[in-house]
């Protein structure tokens, strides 16, 4: 019997031990196998510009959601987004490609817009805006003087 | 033009005098459906204008100015863009300041970047391509300036009856909408809608 008891006290000490692993690495890999119900839309981009799944989405500063997954349709970057039940996204938001500072990692940021209708689960935010080559831009405005 | 309007959105807008006048306009061999078909027909009748004896005299700018405007106008669904660029200040507007938010900001875009069109050298313009998509089109277009440099623009177009209308253009990639509705949401935010067409009306009654 005391053997027994060892063993059954080892044996759940054991499992305790994996489901902390498993917890921390579901954690730490960003996965949600418990979590909300967040709801998907797409957007189309000419240039993903670094997005990669997992990537930010923010609206007014606030982290909304990440980047799902990116496949290349038809030449262009088609970027899914996994967003958070309570946002909301206008038919007429702009999502752009933006970067933490001059030359930190990619996100997506949302800019509300001002239509009364929202963007339902499966749909598509229409208007995008691909990275800005900030370099090239300056260049071209700069000698574009007369 | 002095004003508080950055440099940078200046050269952007005056893009849009550029896009509306094809002067000597080359069009790209392949697609040729309904928006480009009818941004074409704009600025051909713009560019009509432009090489009008009858109208280069500079007694004649006032005039001039207003027929091309006239024209350029119907290419543009202003109510869309004035609503874009609110965004979600624009739901709170009573229909009379809609009305009047709408006509101001046409307005300040005609206003700030009129005398750009004549002055500006450019060499032709070409029609990349566009893509429809139920009511919503999209038209690419390059233009090359004097000194051969290649501006990337891009048209957003709803289409409203037979008319495809602009609801938004971008200059290599920046949105003229999405540019206002980022300083419009500042002022907005900052103070008040009583400010921003406080800042609005001065703009466009500025001479």
């Amino acid at each position: 019997m005391k053997k027994f008891d060892i063993e059954l006290w080892v044996g759940l000490f054991v499992l305790a031990g994996i489901i902390c692993l498993g917890y921390l690495s579901i954690k730490l890999g960003k996965m949600e196998i418990v979590g909300g119900e967040k709801y998907e839309v797409y957007a189309i981009f000419s240039n993903s510009g670094g997005i990669k799944t997992g990537s930010n989405i923010v609206l007014a500063g606030v982290e909304v959601g990440r980047v799902k997954n990116i496949t290349l349709e038809n030449y262009q970057a088609k970027i899914v987004l996994s967003l958070h039940p309570n946002v909301k996204i206008q038919e007429d938001a702009i999502a752009s490609v933006k970067t933490k500072g001059l030359v930190g990692e990619k996100y997506i940021e949302i800019s509300p817009g001002g239509s009364e209708k929202f963007i339902p689960p499966g749909g598509q935010i229409r208007e995008t805006q691909p990275p800005v080559d900030l370099e090239e831009l300056i260049s071209k405005f700069v000698f574009e003087k007369i | 033009m002095l004003g508080e309007t950055c440099m940078n959105l200046k050269h952007l807008f005056s893009r849009y005098f550029l896009l509306s006048l094809i002067f000597l306009g080359i069009a790209a061999p392949g697609h040729a459906g309904e928006p480009i078909d009818q941004l074409k027909q704009t600025t051909d009748k713009v560019l009509a204008i432009l090489a009008d004896p009858a109208l280069k005299a500079p007694n004649k700018t006032k005039e001039r100015r207003e027929l091309i405007l006239k024209i350029v106008n119907e290419r543009f669904d202003w109510e869309e863009m004035a609503r874009r660029s609110l965004a979600r200040h624009w739901t709170q507007r009573t229909p009379e300041e809609k009305r009047e938010f709408a006509q101001l900001y046409k307005e300040l875009l005609e206003r700030v970047y009129m005398e750009k069109v004549e002055g500006y050298y450019w060499n032709k313009i070409l029609y990349e391509g566009e893509s429809t998509d139920g009511d919503y089109g999209n038209a690419k277009v390059k233009i090359f300036t004097a000194k051969d440099q290649v501006i990337h623009v891009e048209y957003r177009l709803l289409k409203k009856g037979n008319s495809w209308l602009i609801y938004d253009f971008s200059v290599e990639g920046i949105s003229l909408v999405n540019n206002y509705r980022t300083q419009f949401n500042d002022i907005m935010v900052k103070s008040s809608y009583q400010e921003l067409i406080k800042k609005l009306r001065a703009k466009t009654t500025q001479n």
